[in-house]
């Protein structure tokens, strides 16, 4: 007992609860932000700090003002709840000065499979694609118009009998191609095809319509000089046709 | 590619039927499963260093420090599962500072506080005041500066000051017991508020996790016990096993009871979620509920248990069949743990589907995290043994020490 008829090992422990206490308050006085809980459990200030900051976007109804072809296009796809700006960005800048600021476009593949790369958690229906092996190293453009996007038609011309080709081939590069592009198919092959057989290309100009730097197909198609290239050799003896490699 | 494809067949193998998007991954994970686990050793260990104060139980008397000290071990590690869990464990005290109390989970930093604070610390404090007295006029060196500054400055250990340092931590006890309660029964809380998912949402959740807490304290107890006994080449005190072994017999029959109420409960109401809870308990919790948690964990313990405190076996089978039950026990209560935590989170709110579950081995959520965290307490418990040891022998010597002249 001390002086005040307290037992002494109140004293420390007393002490020790005033510090926590009084630490506990100076810590609210310090880090509690003044507005807090001024209209609920946060900060009040915080509010005011959203709605003052700068506004990026438009809004799709800016975009249809001057871009009312693309607009009514886009309304009548599947891509009609998307917003402009969800793909080209915000675009407020633009409305302001349409010359100095241009939205950007993506159009590379790392975009699209942000929405339709294969996830488990999306509802079932919903195109979904593995960005490996889908049509690898093409830009998502190239065959599906963003502001429209109707699954493009892969030829199916063979596919009842050849379905696993198919299957395969509506994913490479050459999924646009009809099987005839390269094969020579008598009409008798769909009456007896164990006895009249379609043909394998047998010379180099085939692949060589297109894949020829003479040639006068589209720019991004890859380029060789068949004269020297691969020498006597058949295109399809070292590439697979039906799902051509990409960047070798 | 067919890495890709083989990795992704694998995985959603594991799911059957229709879950929602939000629901095919787990969202707590091992680390919640250890929490509970955790905080239940530790008002385990609580309320049975309370029986032998408050009722005077004498047979616990070589376990009543040694209680304390676990838990305080395991208490400091507790919340660590919660703060790796959550990502940012630097954002925390925020909770402290702008506390919610309608939010149950934001008041875990006061029960937590209250716990440690005023109930564990302080009873250790007082409990220890004498010895840390003496340990400051007897050691030399930085150790003595140490237990002076754990005396915190008072060093009257005259009869007058130690019967009330005894009053008051006989008080501090009896507020104990309803804090460890407390402490505990809100871990199951947190379970049972969860109104929307039927396989937590349930009154009785608070309570089992209670008594669930109850038989792990106590069948650590007898862990601790036994293991610390071996290194310290000391003999085991039969009267103390055989009361901590029928202690455990009494809470095992007091949980499983209540575990089977809450089950024959859920049955006999057999709401709509029972057909997808049937399902998840005869595939993904099979394993985990009814063979290590029923078979393992609690009827052979409880059998071994039964047989050997009242069996006339000789005392090295006993102890054998004490320790082997024990740790049976503890597997058993982390499976309960897991099935609560994990089982809860494996079928679809949509009653119509069950996901998977695969623990990870590496990264913050992983099994070497938790293997740590569950080896954490036995360190901290090392140390604390160290430097306030618990052990009546040692104490003993202190008093002889004392009363022979300089």
């Amino acid at each position: 007992m001390n002086k005040l008829g307290i037992p002494g090992q109140i004293v420390p422990l007393a002490i020790i609860g005033v510090v926590v206490i009084a630490a506990f308050i100076a810590a609210r006085m310090l880090f509690v932000p003044d507005t807090f809980g001024e209209y609920g459990h946060y900060r009040a200030s915080a509010v005011e700090e959203i709605a003052s900051q700068e506004i990026v976007y438009a809004g799709h109804e800016a975009c249809n003002d001057c871009h009312d072809d693309i607009f009514e296009t886009k309304q009548e796809s599947k891509h009609r709840d998307v917003s402009c700006e969800a793909c080209h960005g915000p675009a407020a800048d633009h409305i302001e000065a349409p010359d100095e600021f241009t939205p950007t476009a993506p159009r590379g593949r790392g975009y699209c499979p942000l929405c339709h790369g294969y996830n488990p958690s999306r509802p079932s229906g919903f195109p979904q694609i593995l960005p490996k092996t889908h049509n690898p190293g093409k830009a998502c453009m190239t065959c599906h118009d963003p502001h429209s996007p109707v699954l493009p038609h892969a030829p199916e011309d063979c596919s009842a009998c050849h379905r696993d080709i198919a299957n395969v081939k509506q994913v490479s590069h050459h999924a646009t191609l009809s099987c005839r592009t390269c094969h020579d198919v008598p009409d008798e092959h769909l009456i007896q095809p164990k006895f009249v057989r379609a043909e394998k290309p047998a010379n180099r100009e085939r692949c060589g319509q297109c894949h020829d730097r003479d040639s006068d197909s589209p720019r991004e198609i890859p380029r060789i000089n068949i004269e020297t290239h691969g020498e006597r050799n058949l295109c399809w003896e070292c590439h697979y046709p039906h799902y051509p490699e990409v960047g070798k | 590619m067919e890495n890709l494809v083989t990795t992704m067949a694998g995985n959603f193998g594991g799911i059957t039927g229709y879950i929602y998007p939000n629901e095919y991954e787990l969202h707590w994970q091992l680390l919640i499963v250890i929490y509970p686990y955790l905080t239940g050793l530790v008002a385990g260990a609580f309320i049975l260093a309370s029986l032998e104060r408050l009722f005077r139980v004498n047979e616990l008397q070589p376990v009543y420090r040694l209680s304390l000290l676990t838990a305080l071990s395991f208490m400091i590690v507790a919340p660590l599962p919660l703060l790796a869990h959550l990502g940012h464990p630097e954002r925390s005290f925020e909770m402290f500072l702008t506390p919610h109390v309608q939010s149950a989970m934001a008041m875990f930093g006061f029960v937590y506080g209250w716990y440690l604070m005023v109930v564990l610390l302080l009873e250790i404090w007082l409990d220890y005041r004498r010895d840390i007295v003496l340990f400051g006029r007897e050691k030399k060196g930085i150790s003595k500066y140490f237990y002076k500054f754990l005396s915190l400055g008072f060093s009257d250990i005259s009869d007058k000051s130690l019967l009330f340092d005894d009053k008051l931590g006989r008080f501090i006890t009896i507020i104990g017991i309803p804090s460890a309660f407390l402490l505990h029964g809100y871990v199951g809380f947190i379970f049972g508020s969860v109104k929307a998912n039927p396989w937590w949402g349930s009154v009785l959740m608070p309570i089992v996790f209670l008594f669930s807490a109850i038989v792990s304290g106590i069948a650590l107890m007898i862990l601790v016990y036994m293991v610390s006994s071996l290194f310290r080449w000391k003999q085991m005190k039969m009267a103390c096993l055989n009361k901590l072994a029928e202690f455990l017999i009494y809470a095992m029959i007091v949980d499983f009871s209540l575990e089977l109420l809450d089950f024959i409960h859920r049955l006999y109401q057999s709401e709509e979620s029972i057909s997808i809870l049937s399902d998840m308990i005869s595939s993904r919790l099979f394993v985990s509920l009814i063979v290590t948690q029923i078979l393992l964990g609690t009827i052979l313990p409880l059998v071994s248990l039964i047989s050997a405190r009242f069996g006339k076996f000789p005392d090295e089978l006993k102890r054998m069949l004490y320790f082997i039950a024990a740790i049976l026990v503890q597997v058993g209560i982390f499976s309960t743990r897991w099935n609560v935590v994990i089982g809860g989170q494996l079928f679809s709110k949509s009653l119509r589907g069950l996901t998977f579950y695969k623990i990870e081995l590496f990264g913050l959520e992983g099994l070497l995290i938790t293997i740590a965290l569950l080896i954490l307490p036995l360190v901290i418990l090392y140390v604390l043994v160290k430097v306030l040891p618990p052990w009546s022998d040692v104490v003993a010597d202190q008093t002889q020490s004392q009363t022979q002249p300089n």
